[in-house]
């Protein structure tokens, strides 16, 4: 029976469940495109992720695959072209200069890869962890030597970039990130200069960040002994989500790690590589649907009319 | 952001910037006072030098009839208040208090004389203060004697030494004036004036002299001169059958008065006069003054100077500003990680902007101060620029300082990416620079058409062309000159050669980074090579008026002969080369009444005796070289000392030290018989007060006094003083703009460098490509800018009239004198090779990791 007028009505007002639900992080089929005259360049091409709020999730790519672009994305430095941003109900596409300072103020906070890029080289750590209070105007006592405390940091209180080692800065780097006592924070690539013993120690750092204070954290990062001791992992490949890997724990207290394919909310999927590669699966593949899973085939080898 | 903590981390750029911002303000608040002093010195030359009857104020008014005598000095007073009262605001500060008043008679004759001898009244109000009385007393009152049966009353005058000699009046002698309506004066003392000299004295020079007249029936010379009476005198002075005039003078004190003011001060004499002829109750008030002239020939003067002034000025203002803005650019390129991280940790645009602002803020701001304090040691009046010019620089600074980091950190950021280049401009653009150039171009062209402006004062067309023409000549140059790089690259592309290669293309490929540079040094090179080009033809302008004037190194004249031994001691004076001996008289043309200067003269020798001066004559052995006016006539006749029968050998416009306009010509000396000769031209370093003693009878006139009474002139001087100093200035900027240029590049460019370098660029080579890069740049917009340099002076010359300069001769021949275009430019591209060589020398003592690292930020 066709529906009547006032159905249809109720059905055009009626609100969807939006995608994501209450995730902390949506991104739906967002798209990034750097205009110059005659030349385009697309670094996200419909780059679907939802992160859930507390969790710690590292995103892994190869180099121009569109990491970078997307942590500009979230972290309010980028505007991105088309599709749906939001971090902690709030539109990173619509909104005003304003939201958007208020948005940097206290919301977020990130990490830099190149040490030297996260603080003033001529003020102390604890100067640098009260400038983005003191941006925000509200800064409170001893909240910068807390910080610097709880991150294993605090006998640098006093002391310059040029006297601190690599790890020690990025570790004041994340008190400065905290400082605002932000919903998320975001890290590109925190442990990219540092040997793998630093490295664990500014990973542990954001870890503690992330289980004490509840704040979610976003690692992009190419580094193993960050993408494999989170919880969920996410690759980004050609501007898109293309894997996840969760890691549980099993009865025995091992970890597993599954490797899953993103599907997107069209139905897209992406076939890892070396899978494509070992079977040699090219422009076409044949699918079957049977109860349960799907099969990918290669298609026949028959002669092509096209 | 802790701004000092900041400041102290960019110390350098701040420094840079503080003696920048230092020596605008003290360049731009000071030169301005200087001109200023310059004009307002002219004017009071103008005004000083003029005779007081001429640029002082006179009220008059005649006395018709007994109603309308004064008798008593109250009656003067009482009007000399009211015309003080009656003075406009505006010429109130140009009046000195201690004017006087006068009563004077004209034409008053001696009776029985037959218009021979005329003997005035007049009375004085000062007249204790300004004379002495040499014989007899000071006149009394007035009594009355019997002529004729009838009484008339007898005024006790004094008379003036010299003219009672010439007169043959003495004390105690009754002299009865005037045909009827007779008055007595008896003379009781002789006079002389305590300072003749004063200017006081221009206004009653009929007291302190006689004057002789030519009747114009040709009879023998008429003699007047004035009388001086006592106040008591006055009771019986009356208008009633005389020529009796009152005048009041207020006398203007021409070292009050100020350039600034000038163009007010005409209208406010026209006021002044309207009102002093309201105040008539018979016979009309009347104002005298020739200030009015004196005011406008001076501004006349004073619009060409202030034009050329405003010009230089302008462009000294603008470069300052470019390079200032340069200074600013650097440091907040300096300073971009902070404001970056301070941007992306959540501070607001005004945060960010505010930071920019106030750093360059705490560097300009006490600089300019100080260059404000120091623009006060510098003599002058203030201007309002003084006061605009600091300000603006702080403002322009800060200004930039806050738009720059506001522009880059506003969000949403980079909708552009910086390593993909597109250079197609938009039709917008390419259509504004198009009609900037027409608008120029037209301008120029209607400029010229017009010639200088119609009423004296500025003359804002005049003014905006040359703006016009250097914003178009960097429109063209920024939009051409990668054209012909990028022929030469093509060039090169061919070549065996990496690095001309390299270099060419890294310069056509320079993108906005290279606007400001060029903004720079376009305006700086173009305007001191136009205030050098100016400079050097008032200079040669100069010259070739002393020449004109002198005629030879050292010129004697004698109103009679010059003996020959006076002429053989002269020939043997300490340092005398040469002596020519010439004639010059009046002489008959053909038989009639047609008169012409001729000077007789060895035309040959005196050739060789002016060398390599700018003036000369044609060559002539025999016959005549004629002025304009005498043009065409074959061959003249010429009555001198004999008949002399002449052919025309040439025309000429001017004899250089003797005539310039009407009739005159120039004859051999061989030509006459035996030469009166009453004129020597002498070469060498003769001293000329030497020679005068020599020569007593003659004028000695010598090239180089001539030369420095010309130079000597305030205005003059100050003009070519501030053109020598805007020229060193801008070629000063220019560099520190290169240099800028250079270090604000520097990051990008070590890291380019450093990159070539790791694919086997040898130090050699990476400097040669830092210098061809740079090179393309510099020569193309120095070459762009001594061209229009050169240009302007031909553009605006028929609009610009330089001769009050220049001894009066038009400044239009400017020579193309490439000498100080050239140095400028040379040393230019000298200072910028050198920055580059030593740019990366200093760049390879850095590891090339960290270089690498260094700029690897995105």
């Amino acid at each position: 029976m066709n529906p009547t007028l006032s159905e249809l009505e109720a059905r055009a007002t009626r609100h969807k469940a939006a995608f994501g639900g209450d995730a902390h992080i949506v991104c739906d089929n967002l798209v990034r495109i750097y205009k110059t005259e005659g030349v385009e360049v697309v670094a996200l091409q419909g780059l679907d992720l939802l992160i859930d709020k507390g969790e710690l999730v590292a995103i892994v790519g190869a180099s121009g695959s569109g990491k970078s672009t997307l942590l500009n994305v979230l972290s309010g430095l980028d505007v991105p072209t088309a599709g749906v941003a939001r971090v902690a109900g709030l539109d990173l596409l619509s909104m005003s200069a304003r939201d958007r300072l208020r948005y940097r103020r206290s919301v977020v906070g990130f990490i830099w890869q190149q040490t030297a890029r996260n603080l003033l080289p001529y003020l102390s750590a604890a100067e640098n962890v009260e400038l983005p209070m003191k941006l925000a105007g509200k800064k409170r006592e001893r909240r910068a030597a807390e910080l610097l405390d709880l991150l294993g940091v605090g006998y640098c209180a006093n002391r310059k970039a040029a006297e601190m080692s690599g790890g020690e800065q990025q570790r004041v780097a994340i008190a400065v990130a905290l400082a605002n006592s932000p919903q998320l924070i975001l890290a590109d690539e925190p442990t990219g200069e540092l040997d793998s013993e630093t490295s664990e120690q500014v990973f542990e750092a954001l870890r503690r960040a992330n289980r004490e204070l509840g704040v979610t954290a976003v690692i992009v990062t190419h580094d193993p002994l960050v993408s494999e001791q989170v919880d969920r992992t996410v690759g980004i490949r050609d501007g898109r989500t293309s894997s996840e890997t969760l890691r549980r724990e099993d009865a025995e207290g091992q970890i597993i790690a599954e490797e899953y394919a993103v599907l997107d909310r069209v139905g897209r999927l992406q076939l890892p590589r070396d899978f494509m590669s070992a079977l040699h699966l090219e422009r076409r593949v044949r699918l079957e649907l049977e109860t349960d899973h799907i099969g990918v085939w290669p298609a026949r080898e028959e002669p092509s009319s096209d | 952001m802790r701004i000092p903590r900041l400041a102290r981390v960019h110390l350098g750029p701040m420094a840079v910037l503080f003696v920048l911002a230092l020596t605008a303000c003290v360049l731009v608040a000071g030169l301005p006072r200087v001109t200023q002093g310059a004009f307002d010195q002219a004017l009071r030359r103008a005004l000083t030098g003029a005779p007081a009857v001429q640029a002082d104020l006179a009220v008059t008014v005649e006395s018709r009839s007994s109603q309308e005598d004064l008798h008593e000095r109250a009656q003067f007073d009482t009007r000399d208040r009211l015309w003080h009262k009656l003075l406009p605001a505006t010429l109130r500060p140009l009046v000195a208090p201690g004017g006087h008043m006068s009563a004077k008679t004209t034409l008053t004759p001696v009776t029985g004389s037959h218009g021979g001898r005329y003997l005035n009244l007049g009375w004085l109000s000062d007249a204790d203060r300004r004379v002495d009385w040499v014989q007899g007393r000071v006149p009394g009152a007035p009594a009355t004697m019997r002529y004729e049966g009838e009484p008339i009353p007898l005024i006790e005058v004094g008379v003036v030494a010299e003219a009672a000699a010439k007169m043959g009046l003495r004390p105690g002698r009754t002299v009865v004036l005037g045909e009827n309506d007779q008055v007595a004066v008896k003379i009781v003392g002789l006079f002389e004036a305590k300072d003749p000299g004063d200017r006081y004295w221009s206004h009653n020079t009929d007291i302190l002299h006689y004057t002789e007249i030519q009747p114009p029936n040709g009879g023998d010379m008429e003699v007047h001169t004035t009388t001086l009476m006592s106040d008591a005198g006055l009771t019986a002075l009356s208008g009633a059958g005389r020529n009796l005039t009152y005048r009041w003078i207020l006398p203007v004190n021409g070292a009050a008065a100020s350039a600034q003011d000038t163009v007010g001060l005409g209208a406010a004499v026209a006021d002044f006069g309207r009102l002093v002829t309201l105040q008539s109750t018979g016979t009309p008030y009347h104002l005298e003054t020739g200030l009015p002239k004196l005011l406008g020939d001076f501004l006349a003067a004073l619009a060409t100077a202030q034009t050329v002034m405003y010009l230089v000025l302008g462009g000294l203002l603008a470069v300052v500003l470019g390079v200032i803005v340069l200074a600013v650019r650097l440091l907040t390129d300096r300073m971009d990680h902070a404001l970056t991280v301070a941007r992306a940790r959540g501070g607001s645009l005004r945060q960010v902007a505010g930071t920019a602002a106030a750093l360059t803020g705490l560097a300009v701001a006490p600089a300019a101060l100080a260059g404000y304090a120091l623009s006060y040691l510098v003599p002058g009046p203030v201007v309002p620029i003084v006061h605009l010019g600091p300000v603006l620089v702080v403002v322009a600074s800060a200004g930039f300082a806050a738009a720059r980091p506001a522009v880059t950190h506003r969000t949403p950021l980079h909708e552009r990416r910086d390593d993909v280049v597109a250079t197609r401009p938009s039709a917008r653009r390419v259509t504004l620079e198009v009609l900037v150039v027409v608008l120029a171009l037209g301008g120029a062209y209607l400029l010229r058409a017009r010639g200088p402006a119609a009423s004296a004062g500025q003359d804002p067309f005049l003014l905006v062309v040359p703006v016009t023409l250097t914003l178009a000549a960097a429109v063209i140059t920024l939009r051409c000159y990668p054209y012909p790089l990028r022929l030469l690259v093509r060039l090169t592309a061919r070549g065996r050669a990496a690095v001309p290669f390299l270099g060419l293309t890294r310069a056509a490929r320079a993108r906005s980074g290279s606007v400001l540079p060029v903004l720079i040094l376009l305006p700086a090179l173009a305007v001191s090579v136009f205030a050098a080009v100016i400079s050097d033809g008032i200079a040669g302008t100069q010259r070739l008026a002393s020449w004109e004037q002198a005629g030879a190194p050292i010129r004697i004249t004698s109103p009679m002969e010059i003996p020959a031994a006076q002429v053989e001691r002269v020939r043997g004076a300490a340092g005398v080369d040469r002596v020519l001996l010439a004639q010059t008289g009046r002489v008959q043309l053909g038989y009639g009444a047609e008169r012409a200067e001729a000077l007789a003269v060895d035309v040959g020798q005196w050739r060789e005796l002016l060398g390599d001066a700018p003036v000369g004559l044609p060559p002539l052995s025999d016959g005549v070289l004629v002025s304009p006016e005498l043009r065409g006539r074959g061959t003249l006749e010429i009555g001198w000392q004999s008949r002399l029968r002449l052919a025309t050998r040439g025309v000429i416009d001017s004899v250089p030290g003797f005539y310039t306009q009407g009739k005159f010509l120039v004859v051999p000396l061989s030509v006459q018989a035996r030469p009166y000769v009453n004129t020597l031209l002498v070469s060498g370093d003769a001293s000329p007060a030497a020679l005068r003693r020599l020569v007593p009878q003659a004028t000695v006139v010598s090239q180089a006094e001539t030369l420095a009474a010309i130079q000597d002139d305030p205005l003059t001087s100050t003009v070519r003083w501030t053109l020598l100093v805007v020229t060193v200035a801008l070629a000063g900027y220019a560099l520190v703009a290169i240099v800028l240029a250079l270090v604000v590049g520097a990051a990008e460019r070590a890291r380019a460098v450093s990159f070539l370098r790791t694919l086997g660029l040898s130090e050699r080579q990476a400097q040669r490509l830092t210098v061809l890069e740079i090179l393309p740049m510099i020569i193309i917009t120095a070459l762009a800018g001594l061209g229009l340099g050169l240009l302007l002076p031909a553009a605006l010359g028929p609009g610009v009239d330089l001769s009050s300069y220049a001894g009066g001769l038009p400044v239009g021949d400017y020579a193309l004198d490439l000498l100080t275009p050239s140095v400028l430019a040379a040393g230019l591209a000298a200072v910028a090779v050198l920055g580059a060589y030593t740019h990366t020398a200093i760049g390879r003592r850095r590891a090339l990791g960290a270089v690498l690292r260094l700029g690897d930020l995105s």
